[in-house]
């Protein structure tokens, strides 16, 4: 425990003076580069273990089990010498102290007793480079450039992980199915347990389990249902971490129309029951166009017995679409039914939304309209933007597989989308395209073999995008206004362009496109419902429809993919096929958007100056990227922005993105669950795909607020 | 274990039974003062401080005794403000639905003062939870600050009693926040720090809002009656704040922090004088306490956080409200 504190060099007390004002009312913006700079001063150079050499350095690092060997076998010690002076050439600094701070705490290979910093960003760049071209060294340098200059980063467990010789796995995120049988839930705890230790968030679909009182071989009132399988699934998250790096995390999901949902989502009252409580748990709902239409016209819902459903129509009640066989279902005396009031329901949803940001929404009809790919997508994963299709495993007594179906591992990275704009974006969408399908390469989960054979046959990735609204800022750009959206429109469809263009090489390259694209809607003649018509059928317009968007994408030098440019690449591809089964998703970008200081994802920021909470870091303060005390107006936050800006911004990116976006909805406390419910209602019409969490800011009551501090103030 | 305190006579609430009206109010604060409580509710159960644990175990001996002689210094002062404190100012209520707030800041203090224990359980074995509350008992200082206090809740005037509370609310509280807040910001016990800042988030209302009603029980009373009272206000700060110091110094000098922890109480005894609506004692300069804990004080629910890490200290009960069919006009 530091003795005395002397405001000069604490550099956690330079990096607070960000959010309290200076006599003049301006932000200190100095203050929290002063801070990066004493932090990396007074803590990591003075603990950072130096090398004469890079051939003494790795020497040393693969000697004493800090770097995996085969990695950098794979090159030659003259290439690797002009590698890392390449990445020293960088003179890389971070930009905020959060960036640095969070770089160093959770990122940055230290030896085994914690006291030494054996990297600095470029080098763990440069790490992570090598592995993920695999001895390819044109591959690894233009790696390496992506990701010094910012462009491109990895997600985190592909960038905290790749090279080091202790390490969890290099991908983020995992979802799978639980089938109605004992076995299948004791896989699911299994994998709960397992892909925790391996990094990433786990996300289960329950929709399938027996409800409450349901009968066991034939008994009736048997069941638990679904919430104590909840209650062993958050205590097997909380059990299993990655060597205490971080805690397992965990979603459930479950569909609207199984009877234990109103239980499900008690769990999360602020007075539930420490017996039924979930607390670390995320929830998500997966709600059909029915239950939509049932609440307009102000009817009661039923919710369906998965036992007696799976029983008449001979699958899973999570494959059956409840928005299609409502009425048939309703009409079968076989199944049995509850009622709840369809709008009470909504209302419930709002409530539980307000106390606890949970549960995510699955808009699973616009899901599955949207998919390309043979099959049905259930459920979605913890942060709600990977929609992938799945198919049920089936099991022996011990456990052992009956058949293997595929569940989804998905391995996501980022561009920044300011700064692949000044690089002329087609090659770093190529760059990143290439690197993520080099994760899944290399990944082999062998503790989920339905993860395995998915990931084999699939190789899906998700491609992300972040700083959207620090890009629109530094441009003067209002977040939500019209150029916004005409940009926004633009730049999603640039990227999908060119990451199929790049996933349409790997086919060529590799010489096979992923299982069952001859299924998806990619193989569908031009014309009958094949995925690109959209671009090619002239039922839109891929112009800007602004001059200023026309004009920015002339300054940075990047091509509007034109009807021609579209019809070309979707002939090749009827030819050769895509390599990857999916392509893009945009994760909310907590963690990588501060190192790499970008906005997270494409929402609008959450205050001129953050405060982020994090375990392992306390609580930091982050200026918006490209803020100054001059640009201030750009920089509206999200409520100020308003629910439905976020709504359009995402509604025009959701259209070239094959899966999902995060999308998190804000509202004052002033808000009431109606509120919340007609912003649902308003992105379901928009065609939004999913809806990540629920925020609501509470403004200090006039008279308390701490004074002249910088998040406090509207 | 005794209750603190009993009242020595039975509470008489007002001279006729009238049913408290929500519909007819006398002074819209309180509706104002009410909602924002009702809606802050929550409880300790919430957070997940089990998270802690591994940052509790790589913590020195004399951070652990530290910490737990802080709370339990907490621990104590919340039970005098739930059963006696809050509870002693509902006779002195001047409309219904202030009595109202009352109760709910009475039953919110005890929510606290049960929040250290489940903080307590959670990290510590029952003997260092046994040995921290012999302590509290045992520290002259801190006994002294109760006894003030208590002494001025069972006098006769309620303005008083309504000053005593709203300094221990703002001030008196503050010498013990700053430790998880100090810790916070060091990345240690960040899920016991949201409890704290839940419950300053309480506090700061609760104080505001005593403040509040003394200003407003100010205007009913003579010149000279209210020159006696600034004089009293200014005397039991000063009376508490050098009791204060000495407890800061039996807490806070082992680890070097005494100097940084007074400069807090200066600024938050001049946050306690403002809330009673009088100019501040200490000047500024001598305030100026250092910025990683001023800014982590902020009560709005504004932080950003990850599900790896906590729940947050961010969520509010929401306010049901139906849809009609205009929204659901599609």
């Amino acid at each position: 425990m530091p003795t005395t504190y002397d405001p000069s060099t604490d550099y956690h007390a330079l990096n607070a003076m960000l959010n309290l004002y200076d006599e003049h009312h301006r932000i200190q913006f100095g203050k929290d580069k002063e801070a990066e700079r004493a932090y990396v001063a007074t803590e990591i150079e003075p603990n950072t273990r130096h090398f004469a050499t890079t051939a003494e350095r790795l020497a040393y690092l693969i000697d004493n089990q800090y770097y995996e060997a085969r990695v950098f076998e794979q090159y030659t010690p003259e290439f690797l010498d002009t590698f890392y002076a390449r990445a020293a050439a960088s003179g890389y600094e971070f930009e905020t102290f959060l960036g640095a701070f969070k770089f160093f705490r959770s990122y940055a290979l230290k030896s085994f007793d914690g006291k030494q910093y054996l990297e600095d960003f470029p080098q763990r760049c440069a790490a992570v480079a090598l592995a993920l071209a695999a001895g390819d060294e044109t591959a690894a340098v233009s790696y390496l450039d992506e990701m010094i200059a910012g462009r491109f980063q990895p997600a985190t467990p592909t960038f905290l992980n790749l090279g080091k010789a202790q390490r969890g796995e290099a991908v983020s995120c995992f979802l799978v199915r639980i089938e109605d049988n004992m076995e299948s839930i004791s896989r699911g705890i299994n994998a709960a347990l397992q892909l925790s230790k391996r990094g990433g968030g786990v996300a289960l679909l329950l929709s399938n389990l027996r409800e409450l009182g349901a009968p066991i071989k034939h008994i009736e009132n048997q069941s638990s249902g679904v919430v104590p399988v909840m209650k062993l699934l958050e205590d097997s998250f909380s059990y299993a971490n990655q060597l205490g790096a971080r805690q397992g995390a965990g979603a459930v999901y479950l569909s609207a129309h199984h009877p234990d949902i109103m239980r499900f989502l008690d769990t999360k009252r602020e007075n539930a029951d420490e017996k039924i409580r979930i607390k670390s748990l995320a929830l998500g709902v997966v709600v059909p166009d029915i239950t939509f239409e049932l609440a307009k016209q102000k009817a009661q819902m039923a919710l369906f017995s998965p036992y007696d459903v799976e029983r008449v129509y001979g699958k899973p009640f999570a494959d059956i679409s409840i928005s299609e066989k409502y009425d048939e279902m309703v009409a079968d005396d076989r199944i049995r039914k509850t009622y709840i009031d369809a709008r009470k329901f909504f209302t419930t949803l709002a409530e539980l939304q307000f106390e606890s940001g949970y549960p995510y929404i699955v808009f699973e009809d616009t899901v599955n309209r949207a998919n390309p790919i043979d099959g049905r997508v259930t459920m979605s994963n913890l942060c709600s933007e990977i929609l992938q299709v799945q198919e049920p495993s089936a099991y022996n007594e011990d456990l052992t597989y009956a058949h293997v179906g595929r569940d989804i591992s998905c391995n996501l990275g980022s561009l920044n989308i300011a700064k692949a704009m000044d690089g002329g974006l087609a090659g770093t969408v190529e760059t990143a395209i290439r690197a993520l399908t080099s994760v899944a390469e290399q990944t082999s989960i062998n503790a989920v073999p339905s993860i395995r054979r998915a990931n084999e046959e699939g190789h899906a990735i998700g491609l992300g995008q972040m700083n959207l609204h620090g890009f629109l800022a530094r441009e003067g750009i209002q977040y939500g206004s019209d150029e916004a959206l005409d940009f926004t429109d633009m730049y999603f469809m640039t990227v999908a362009y060119h990451a199929y263009r790049a996933s349409h090489d790997l086919a060529v390259s590799r010489g096979r496109a992923f299982v069952g694209f001859e299924r998806s809607a990619y193989a569908k003649p031009a014309g009958q419902g094949n995925y690109f018509d959209k671009y090619t059928d002239g039922r839109r317009s891929l112009d800007p429809r602004t001059a200023r968007v026309r004009e920015l994408f002339a300054k940075y030098g990047v091509a509007i993919p034109t009807v021609d440019d579209w019809a070309a690449l979707r002939d090749a591809i009827l030819t050769d096929g895509l390599y990857n089964q999916n392509l893009q998703a945009v994760p909310p970008t907590g963690s990588i958007s501060y190192i790499n200081h970008s906005t997270s994802s494409i929402h609008p920021i959450v205050s001129k100056i953050e405060i982020r909470k994090e375990g392992k870091i306390g609580r930091m303060y982050y200026p918006a990227p490209y803020m100054t005390n001059e640009n201030l107006e750009y920089f509206k936050d999200a409520y100020e922005i308003g629910w439905k800006a976020i709504v359009d911004t995402y509604a025009e990116a959701t259209q070239h993105v094959d899966q999902g976006l995060s999308l998190t909805l804000f509202f004052p406390d002033t808000a009431t669950t109606r509120d919340v419910n007609k912003a649902q209602i308003y992105a379901w019409r928009k065609g939004i795909k999913t809806l990540y969490y629920i925020r609501i800011r509470q403004q200090a009551l006039e008279g308390t607020e701490v004074q002249g501090c910088v998040s406090c103030m509207l | 274990m005794a209750p603190i305190s009993i009242p020595r006579k039975p509470l008489k609430l007002i001279d006729r039974v009238s049913a408290i009206n929500w519909n007819k109010l006398e002074d819209d604060k309180d509706l104002e003062v009410w909602d924002r409580l009702t809606g802050n509710f929550w409880l300790p159960e919430k957070v997940p401080v089990s998270n802690d644990i591994p940052s509790w175990q790589a913590m020195s001996e004399e951070e652990h005794t530290l910490t737990m002689r802080v709370f339990t210094g907490l621990t104590l002062l919340d039970t005098i403000q739930g059963t006696v404190g809050a509870v002693s100012l509902i006779p002195d209520a001047l409309t219904p639905h202030e009595e109202a707030v009352y109760t709910n800041i009475a039953f919110m203090e005890s929510v606290h003062a049960k929040s250290y224990s489940s903080i307590f359980s959670t990290l510590c074995s029952s003997e260092q939870i046994d040995a921290a509350f012999a302590w509290s008992e045992e520290n002259e200082y801190l006994q002294k600050k109760a006894q003030i206090v208590l002494d001025y809740y069972e006098g006769d005037s309620p303005l008083k009693r309504k000053v005593a509370s709203t300094l221990l609310e703002s001030f008196l509280f503050y010498s013990g926040f700053y430790l998880p807040m100090y810790f916070s910001s060091h990345a240690k016990l960040t899920n016991t720090a949201d409890v704290i800042r839940l419950i300053i988030r309480d506090e700061a209302v609760h104080g505001y809002y005593i403040g509040y009603k003394y200003q407003k029980g100010l205007e009913l009373v003579g010149g000279e009656k209210r020159e006696e009272l600034r004089e009293y206000t200014y005397d039991l700060l000063n009376e508490l704040y050098d009791n204060e110091v000495e407890y800061t110094e039996s807490l806070y000098d082992g680890v070097g922090l005494t100097e940084d922890v007074e400069k807090f109480l200066r600024y938050n005894g001049n946050k306690a004088l403002m809330n009673l609506g009088y100019p501040a004692l200490f000047p500024a300069e001598i305030c100026d306490v250092n910025p990683a804990i001023i800014a982590s004080l902020s009560p709005n629910a504004d932080e950003n956080h990850d599900f790896f890490s906590g729940s947050g200290s961010s969520y509010v009960m929401g306010k049901a409200e139906e849809t009609d069919d205009e929204d659901w006009d599609f």
